[in-house]
């Protein structure tokens, strides 16, 4: 079997969350199969500049080819075009001006593609809401197999994601909220399963090396990911002071990861930057608890990460998907208020009466769902089931002049209208 | 392929999280959220800036920010009124400029128009410097206003909280006057019960000595802090099965209903009321033993114990 993995960058130092989906998922499946990668020359997922040579390169052993974005992103164009799909009726025209200004907008990488639809027997598409996505899925639609990673946001709601999402062949979800958002959004009838992703788990980890490399001595929450006001990081301040206040003797809290916005001077709050695997590993393991501020994520990686090394998880409760899967694993808290953060973090204290216990429930619900035999398991599965399933037929675009008919609702009144909540 | 949907059992992520609410309910009264706090401050605000004495849509008016252009303006020099992109008629505008100073002064006008110009410059940037402020008042007003709504919620919270804790004061109280109550009484009762244990041992005693003996004993006078007791002659019948084997009947006697224990002495006390205090019939003795040292707690007659056993050990 021949595949390809087409995604919006790639590379052993690329750490977004889609692009290191995709980067595990072609390093396992080329285990079981011929796997080729498909991507940009971009680095930076905001100007999507070409950074990277052009051409075919090896990384851990799978073929990488890229090709040049056409032009990088022009943020003031791109914002005045989001404003008007989020935000106001437009035309089809309009989503695909804007799908162009979002890029990586990268015909080269679609002709690619259109070229060698014979040569693959399927082609695995990450992040929907992307030019490559979009335009790639389009051009090889009947061997398509879709990641959505697809979130509740604005962009979810446009008109031209929908007919591509009936049109691939598979859908291969990352949470059964995701599924039911796109069920919602597409009535889609076709294959699809929720997946997910597995992680790179070490075998063992070494708490106390961490503690003494950063001299860390107080008990500590942490939180591993982009210190971004879009990630929940400015009210999760906000809050742990407040909680650092009424619990003089509670937990710390420890950042790791970049920080996008300034990290408040407190002598709780200690950020380390940026960190190796080993070191994030190591963090976890000596942590008593993830906290998850991000009120948008399709899958959180650190999350199952988390719970792979045994340790309980407290979650932005507005996030469908984080809150569905602490219910369903019994892994982890979540919270909706300061009160019930300040809660949370007195009971999954590793002093407290629940840590343990919920973190003995995470390793036990990553083993029996996260863990890469079952990934790759499912991938292979499906791809065995594509064999015997019907094409689907794939819409074309509208003409001329509907094209160009403002009859759109915004895409921000569509994802509103869709329901929404846990599902458990 | 079965989808992941197995669940553990050991605990129930969504029943901790109800008992959670539950306690934040319990401390605070109400669980508000954000976005109902929110809510609740934009009342206010709506209630705070539409009484009769203010302008009904004063709250929609401040919620417009719709940014007005600004007004068109003009540069006025001193060749603007000849000013034109004609050549041709700029020339003639300039070969007749003097014969139009002849009849009239031009310059008053160009002058009078370059400051009304500058006026104009001037009144638009005092009036963008109005918005501004008027922006900023009102989202001063605004968050003065949710922070209020936020206090004055928290104040209604804290009063219910200073209820709860005062009526749990109130209980604690009681239950603690309670327990020293009971604790004054064991204490008191306690030495009593340590006399009769020592005093079992004489007792049993006394019944192996001679008859003669025992009578003197019964027959002397005792005083037992400073109230006379008197026994009565020979065994009475209470004090029978004590000579018998030394086993002591256990009498107590229960109040009536709504009675007390100083309604008891009272009675005690009066003439043919019960028997066994100060100015009892002597012969009464027996019946002295049920009553005299009933004070409530289960006591075994220890006041005629000791007067009787007290007679026997002053001998």
């Amino acid at each position: 079997m021949k595949l390809a993995v087409v995604v919006q960058r790639y590379g052993a130092d690329i750490s977004g969350g889609a692009e290191l989906h995709a980067r595990y998922i072609a390093e396992r499946l080329a285990r079981h199969a011929d796997v080729e990668v498909v991507t940009t020359c971009a680095r930076d997922y905001i100007t999507w500049k070409n950074e990277l040579p052009a051409g075919e390169e090896k990384i851990n052993g799978v073929t990488v080819r890229r090709f040049p974005v056409a032009h990088p992103r022009n943020t003031a164009e791109f914002g005045k075009l989001s404003h008007l799909v989020f935000e106001q009726p437009h035309s089809l025209n309009d989503e695909l001006k804007w799908l162009e200004a979002e890029g990586p907008a990268s015909p080269a990488l679609t002709r690619h593609l259109q070229s060698v639809a014979s040569a693959f027997d399927y082609f695995v598409f990450f992040s929907l809401r992307y030019y490559h996505a979009w335009h790639g899925a389009r051009a090889v639609a009947s061997k398509a197999v879709l990641v959505p990673t697809a979130e509740r946001d604005p962009a979810m709601g446009l008109a031209i994601f929908a007919p591509v999402m009936r049109g691939a062949r598979a859908l291969m979800y990352n949470s059964f909220e995701e599924r039911a958002m796109i069920d919602a959004l597409s009535h889609r009838k076709g294959p699809g399963v929720v997946v997910g992703v597995g992680s790179a788990i070490p075998d063992r980890t070494q708490p106390w090396r961490f503690k003494k490399k950063f001299n860390v001595r107080r008990p500590f929450a942490l939180y591993v990911g982009r210190i971004d006001e879009n990630k929940g990081c400015a009210e999760l301040f906000s809050h742990f002071e407040r909680y650092s206040v009424m619990y003089p003797h509670g937990l710390d809290l420890v950042l790791i990861g970049s920080s996008v916005i300034p990290v408040p001077k407190h002598p709780r709050i200690r950020h380390l930057g940026f960190l190796s695997d080993e070191d994030k590993f190591d963090a976890l393991t000596a942590s008593d608890l993830l906290i998850m501020p991000s009120r948008y994520e399709s899958l959180s990686m650190v999350a199952l990460e988390a719970w792979a090394l045994g340790k309980p998880v407290l979650a932005n409760g507005f996030c469908d998907v984080l809150r569905g899967q602490c219910v369903r694993s019994n892994a982890g808290l979540y919270y909706e208020s300061f009160e019930e953060f300040a809660e949370g973090l007195f009971l999954l204290d590793s002093t407290g009466p629940l840590g343990e216990v919920l973190g003995r429930n995470g390793r036990d619900f990553f083993r029996r769902h996260y863990s890469w035999t079952v990934i790759e398991r499912k991938y292979l599965e499906m791809f065995d089931r594509l064999k015997r399933e019907p094409v689907p037929e794939l819409e074309p675009l509208p003409g001329f002049f509907a094209r160009r008919t403002r009859n759109l609702p915004p895409g921000a009144k569509v994802i509103a209208a869709v329901p929404s909540g846990p599902a458990v | 392929m079965a989808d992941l949907n197995v669940r553990s059992d050991a605990v129930d992520v969504e029943q901790i999280m109800k008992g959670i609410r539950a306690r934040i309910r319990e401390k605070r009264g109400a669980d508000y959220t954000e976005a109902e706090l929110q809510q609740l401050a934009t009342v206010k605000l709506e209630k705070f800036l539409d009484p009769k004495s203010v302008r009904s849509d004063l709250v929609e008016q401040f919620r417009k920010s719709v940014v007005v252009p600004p007004a068109p303006n003009f540069e006025f020099g001193e060749t603007t009124l000849y000013e034109t992109h004609r050549g041709a008629i700029s020339a003639i505008r300039k070969l007749f400029k003097p014969l139009l100073k002849l009849f009239f002064n031009p310059d008053k006008i160009t002058s009078a128009l370059h400051i009304q110009s500058q006026v104009n410059t001037q009144t638009e940037q005092r009036l963008r410097r109005m918005e501004e402020r008027e922006r900023l008042s009102y989202e001063l007003l605004h968050n003065l206003t949710v922070e209020l709504t936020r206090i004055g919620i928290e104040v209604h919270n804290l009063k219910m909280r200073a209820e709860s804790l005062s009526s749990r004061m109130d209980f604690d109280e009681r239950r603690a006057r309670a327990f020293e109550a009971h604790t004054e009484a064991q204490r008191v009762a306690e030495p009593r019960r340590q006399m009769e244990a020592r005093h079992a041992e004489p007792r049993h005693a006394e019944t192996q000595r001679p008859p003669q003996e025992q009578q003197r004993s019964a027959e002397a006078p005792r005083t037992d802090g400073g109230v006379s007791v008197a026994s009565g002659g020979g065994p009475q019948p209470s004090q029978g099965p004590r000579g018998d084997g030394g086993r002591r009947r256990r009498r107590r006697r229960r109040r009536r209903p709504g009675q007390t224990f100083g309604d008891q002495q009272n009675q005690a006390n009066a003439p043919g009321g019960p028997v066994g205090m100060a100015g009892a019939p002597a012969d009464a003795g027996g019946a002295a033993d049920d009553g005299g040292g009933d004070d409530g707690f289960d006591d075994d007659g220890g006041g005629n114990d000791g007067g009787a056993d007290g007679g026997a050990e002053s001998q």
